[in-house]
């Protein structure tokens, strides 16, 4: 999806320059980590060479002195290859967690520009997935590579040590190792193919199981829970299928994978028992050069791993780079174009106290809307379309026709937060954040946010919380009540005190009773501010100045909700 | 605040558990488990095998008697493979299906249980068993537990292997023992709780960047971006602390193994030497034992390294069985008749908090009763006790089968149609048609990329939330009970749903005893009956006409509502 959305060469470069970016900027602690990951490299290449000497010199000769310094040597080797590794992982793994995280903070950042447009066509878990999984995977690449460089060298040392003893032998364990892992490598191939349904179905039962917990008190609320169970059941035994399909093929794999080495072994073990028997090779170096064939798996399958992470990092790195060049959903119609420290620039500089004078022209299809400073308005659709669409201008999501100015000012000309901050648009399924009911509250508030609580009747909620206004609000206000949840949302616009606040549908999930508060709260709480109310509930309405009834795109008729209230049409389009 | 939590079950009670479950695949396990050590055993005779070639040429027997070890080389590696294969495919069908079984019976025991049981241990409870313990205990018998058995295997039968090469390389062999042993214990008690901080900081984390994703609309509306990029990047760095402390941890692990290895590797030579200075070993037999001990290296490390998985799947696998061994409740199937009598209910959450005091209510079958009050007033409470969902602390509920839909919308992850049959698991196709068409909603789903079979929910296609209750009502109509009861059902969509919604409760209710906990009046003033609540007690009742006339609080209500 996302490669329609930017095709050719640029995403490529910028999926490029992302790792690129990512690698350089971590060169120090890569650097490192490959030098010391060399020495682990060597220092493991050199145990069962040193473990031959030892029995040349020492076992085959019975001389306790060689014994004791061919030990020591070899302790030398333990402690070489132990300290290197131990420092190399935690260099290389410095480099992998910080260049995750730097990523993710990247991606944040983007996603989190005012200008917006990362989201578009995209689903928040997508989003998320970019910058939990995708960043990681980048991470790793920063781990694998030293690992990487490493193995090559562990070779190269395996190689040496070979090749001095015996060119037969050497060829013989060099040219096998890798044709050896070809041959894995491809016999594992199908493996690969298959795994991916597999862990797909396995997740599936998973994600039934979690989802039907999930919907718990809704399929209560049915008596539908027995045909859950049987629902999970049958996913379940399906994921137990197709696992068990996977498992025999990982089974036959890894059977072949030990037969191939154990018959290389027995193929080194001959030719090198051969040499040996024949007293081209001494004893120590078949043990050797039989050790190392053992020994040689282990880099090459670290190269084949790395090889893989190289791939999916790449592949990631696209991605990223996909959402860092998501093209912005409003851009200002000034010169600032593309330079964000314009924008900052501007909003630092000290601008004029705002009156609040609100005029929008040509929206939808020609409606004009004008808010002297102070004004009560409401504005009534017949299609909520057209709420959604108006709301939308206004709230500067993406590009509209209309032009909305604000005490004279094109607010396109404007950078859309510092629009936003004036006129403020308060959507009707905006989300609380995580935090304590005064942290969700105060989340933008300007001074005291007791009775922006108290005018939006949210301070009742806070009531019969456990803490009050120290309660935890967890996961978008999954814990609180759809009406808690709105209540809660409007105090929290009114407490940020905007010049111009636009609510949208504020209180569809909350009681008659408690509606009607709510709007002589808001009413007498944004006195002297200008308000617009878009919505259809006539207590709300009733609280305004002026009603605008909208229909067909288009101003229909304009005057107080109760002498509108005469029209048939108007009454209609109340909720 | 303390929780009741669902139960955790004890060590004796996991393992009865765990040993009923294995004693149902007996003979796969026994099977599975003597192939690998056979297979482990003939990875023994590779060693020794290789040190018959050692003494052929140090015996100066000539090139060709290297064959006949080399032939046995090549017979051990081809048994060590078919025998790997048998015990690997046997391993994995007794443990794919003990996760089955395991995973089955602890959804179905966490179904059955009493709402208000797992309100009272909190959401996050349950659904932190179904996802992370259930896939920790998956992981753990699909990737440790066959590893460890192997690992353990391999490494029992090459001791036995040492010792049947000398008795003496085998108590050289242990010098390593000890150490390996205090590493284990030392890396076990610092890896649960730091690979728990781990999951927890980077859950945290990635519950953050969803939070900021998910609501960036409000974000940017209410311009608190600069809030919330601190918001991630003050967990990053926890993050980041919480790796290094991690990767210290493992090298501390490995470092010690080394030291290991190394005082092992050093004592079984040392020991061969002497055996060879004294000849009670040949070079070759040496050699076999120095190629026993590093072939002991790796299946070592990976064994002591995996048993922290087991041991952090031990502590979910308690949570889940702790569920899964609930007694099954069984529901008594309700009578189908539309009468609801609620005679003298209190009910208190807490004790001494009494939400609902002395509440009667009587709805002959086919009435409508609307539920009007403020947020508090107990319409919720009154509704949940009707459909079943809570016990009254007091007095009594009769009520036929009540089909319960509130604005707690849930759309279930997989094809409409298949959420849709969880109500109606039999329904036919125009069944589903016709409940679609009933609740306006056979236009948008005639527009979905795949008609009925879309697949909606997480993962799939995203619904309104408008859409997502027309299709909690559909689910209603076709699970047809007698009583219905709508908990304001119809407030979540906004208005730019609501009329939709309205229309689709009114063919639902058709037909059916209504209990309407309603938000908007119009919703309540075609009831037969409205009830208004206050502080958890009935104040009027009476059709909308009466109580207009009575002028009391319905009648102020109703003037407000229509602004005039």
């Amino acid at each position: 999806m996302t490669n329609e959305r930017h095709p050719g060469g640029r995403s490529v470069g910028a999926a490029r320059s992302v790792l690129g970016d990512a690698l350089r900027a971590r060169r120090g602690p890569i650097a490192a980590a490959t030098v010391l990951f060399c020495g682990h490299q060597a220092g493991e290449a050199l145990v069962p060479v040193l473990v031959g000497v030892v029995i040349d010199r020492a076992v085959a000769t019975g001389d306790p002195g060689a014994l004791a310094f061919w030990l020591a040597v070899l302790g030398l080797d333990f402690l070489v290859l132990s300290f290197s590794y131990r420092w190399g992982a935690r260099r290389s793994w410095y480099a992998d967690v910080t260049t995750d995280q730097a990523l993710r903070l990247r991606v944040a950042d983007r996603v989190l520009d005012p200008r917006g447009g990362a989201e578009t066509g995209r689903l928040p878990g997508e989003l998320t997935s970019v910058a939990v999984t995708d960043a990681k995977r980048v991470g790793v690449v920063a781990f694998a590579l030293p690992l990487g460089i490493a193995a090559l060298a562990a070779m190269a040392v395996a190689a040496t040590v070979l090749l001095t003893s015996s060119l037969v032998l050497g060829v013989l364990v060099l040219l096998g190792t890798p044709l050896l892992l070809g041959a894995v490598h491809l016999l594992g191939r199908p493996l690969e193919r298959r795994s991916g349904p597999e862990q797909e179905a396995a997740a599936r039962a998973s994600g039934v199981a979690a989802d039907l917990v999930e919907g718990f008190r809704v399929l209560g609320g049915l008596r539908a829970r027995p045909a859950a169970v049987t629902r999970y059941v049958g996913a379940s035994r399906a994921a137990l299928a197709a696992t068990l399909g996977a498992t025999r093929a990982q089974a036959l794999y890894q059977g072949a994978v030990l037969a191939m080495n154990g018959l290389f072994l027995a193929l080194v073990a001959l030719v090198g028992g051969r040499l040996a028997a024949s007293g081209v090779i001494s004893v120590g170096e078949l043990v050797a050069a039989v050790g190392l064939a053992q020994f040689l798996v282990t880099p090459l399958q670290i190269l084949g791993w790395v090889n893989g992470r190289l791939a999916q990092g790449r592949a990631s790195s696209k991605r990223i780079g996909d959402v860092l060049a998501s093209p912005f959903a409003v851009v200002p119609s000034s010169p600032r174009e593309g330079n964000p420290d314009g924008d900052r620039a501007l909003e630092s500089s000290p601008h004029e106290p705002a009156k609040g004078e609100l005029r929008v022209r040509g929206a939808l299809d020609g409606v004009d809307l004008d808010l002297e400073p102070g004004a009560h308005v409401g504005v009534v659709c017949a299609d909520p379309a057209d709420a959604v669409a108006l709301v939308r201008a206004l709230a500067r999501e993406g590009e509209h026709p209309a032009v909305v100015t604000l005490d004279g000012t094109d607010v396109t000309t404007l950078a859309p937060e510092h629009s936003r901050r004036r006129v403020l648009v308060a959507a009707h399924d905006a989300v609380l954040f995580s935090g304590t009911v005064a942290e969700a509250v105060g989340a933008a508030a300007v001074g005291d946010v007791r009775p922006a609580l108290a005018a939006a009747h949210a301070d009742q909620v806070a009531e019969v919380l456990p803490d009050g206004l120290d309660s935890a609000v967890s996961e978008q206000g999954r814990s609180l009540s759809g009406g808690q949840r709105q209540r809660l949302a409007l105090a929290r616009a009114l407490a940020a005190d905007p010049p111009v606040l636009v609510l949208h549908d504020p209180t569809t999930a909350v009681d008659a009773v408690t509606e009607a508060r709510i709007a002589d709260g808001v009413a007498t709480l944004r006195t002297g501010r200008t308000t617009l109310v878009v919505a259809t509930r006539p207590a709300l309405l009733a609280a305004t100045d002026r009603v605008v009834h909208v229909v067909d795109g288009r101003v229909a008729a304009t005057g107080t909700h109760a002498t509108l209230l005469d029209d048939p049409t108007y009454r209609g389009a109340l909720g | 605040m303390s929780r009741d939590l669902l139960p955790v079950a004890s060590g004796p009670r996991i393992r009865a558990v765990l040993g009923g479950l294995l004693r149902e695949r007996r003979g796969i396990v026994v099977g599975g488990l003597v192939a690998l050590l056979a297979s482990a055993g003939a990875s023994m005779a590779v060693a020794p095998l290789l040190g018959l070639v050692v003494d052929v040429v140090v015996d100066r027997r000539g090139p060709d008697a290297v064959t006949a070890p080399v032939l046995g080389l090549v017979a051990a590696a081809l048994a060590q493979g078919a025998l790997a294969v048998l015990g690997g495919v046997l391993v994995a069908r007794a443990g794919e299906g003990l996760l089955a079984d395991l995973r089955e019976r602890f959804v179905a025991r966490a179904l059955a249980l009493p709402v208000a049981r797992v309100e009272e241990a909190g959401a996050g409870d349950l659904t932190s068993r179904v996802t992370s313990d259930l896939s920790l205990v998956g992981d753990a018998v699909r990737e440790a537990v066959p590893n460890v058995a192997r690992g353990g295997l391999v490494i029992v039968a090459t001791l036995v292997g040492l010792a049947a090469l000398d008795w003496r390389f085998l108590l050289a062999a242990l010098v390593a023992l000890p150490v390996q042993a205090l590493t284990a214990r030392w890396y076990l008690r610092r890896s649960t709780p730091l690979y728990a901080e781990q999951r927890r900081v980077g859950g945290a984390q990635q519950q953050q960047l969803l939070d900021t994703v998910g609501g960036i609309g409000t974000v940017r509306s209410l311009v608190l971006h600069d809030e919330h990029r601190e918001r991630v990047s003050s967990r990053a760095a926890d993050v980041v602390a919480l790796a290094l402390r991690v990767v210290r941890l493992q090298t501390g692990f490995f470092g010690r193994l080394n030291l290991a290895e190394f005082l092992g590797i050093a004592a079984v030579l040392a020991t061969g030497t002497w055996l060879v200075s004294i000849d009670a070993a040949s070079v070759g037999t040496a050699s076999a034992a120095a190629l026993y001990f590093i072939a002991l290296f790796t299946p070592i490390n990976e064994t002591l390294f995996l048993l922290d998985t087991v041991q952090s799947a031990g502590a979910s696998l308690a949570r889940v069985v702790g569920v899964a061994d609930l007694e099954p409740t069984p529901e008594r199937p309700p009578a189908e008749e539309g009468t609801v009598e609620v005679r003298g209910v209190r009910h208190a959450y807490v004790p001494g908090h009494e939400v609902l005091s002395d509440v009667d209510l009587d709805v002959p079958a086919g009435a409508r009763v609307a539920l009007v009050g403020a947020s508090g007033a107990g319409k919720t409470t009154l509704a949940g006790l009707v459909a079943g969902v809570h016990v009254p602390t007091a007095g009594a509920v009769h009520a036929g089968r009540v089909g319960l839909v509130t604005q707690e919308v849930h759309v279930f992850a997989g094809p409409l149609a298949d959420d849709l049959r969880l109500a109606a698991p039999s329904a036919s196709d125009d069944d589903l048609a016709a409940a679609i068409e009933a609740v306006g909603a056979s236009g948008w789903v005639a527009a979905l990329p795949e008609g009925i079979d879309t697949v909606v929910g997480a993962g799939g296609h995203t619904l309104t939330g408008a859409q997502a209750q027309q299709l909690a009502l559909a689910r209603l109509l076709l699970a047809d009970p007698p009583v219905a009861v709508l908990d304001e059902a119809t407030a979540e969509a906004g208005s730019s749903g609501a009329r939709v919604l309205d229309d689709a409760a009114e063919r639902v209710l058709a037909g059916r005893t209504g209990i309407v906990v309603a938000h908007r009046l119009v919703q309540a003033a075609t009831a037969d009956r409205i009830v208004v609540m206050d502080a958890g007690r009935i104040v009027e009742s009476g059709t909308h006409d009466e109580l207009l006339t009575a002028g009391g609080r319905y009648a102020r209500l109703w003037s407000t509502q229509q602004g005039s």
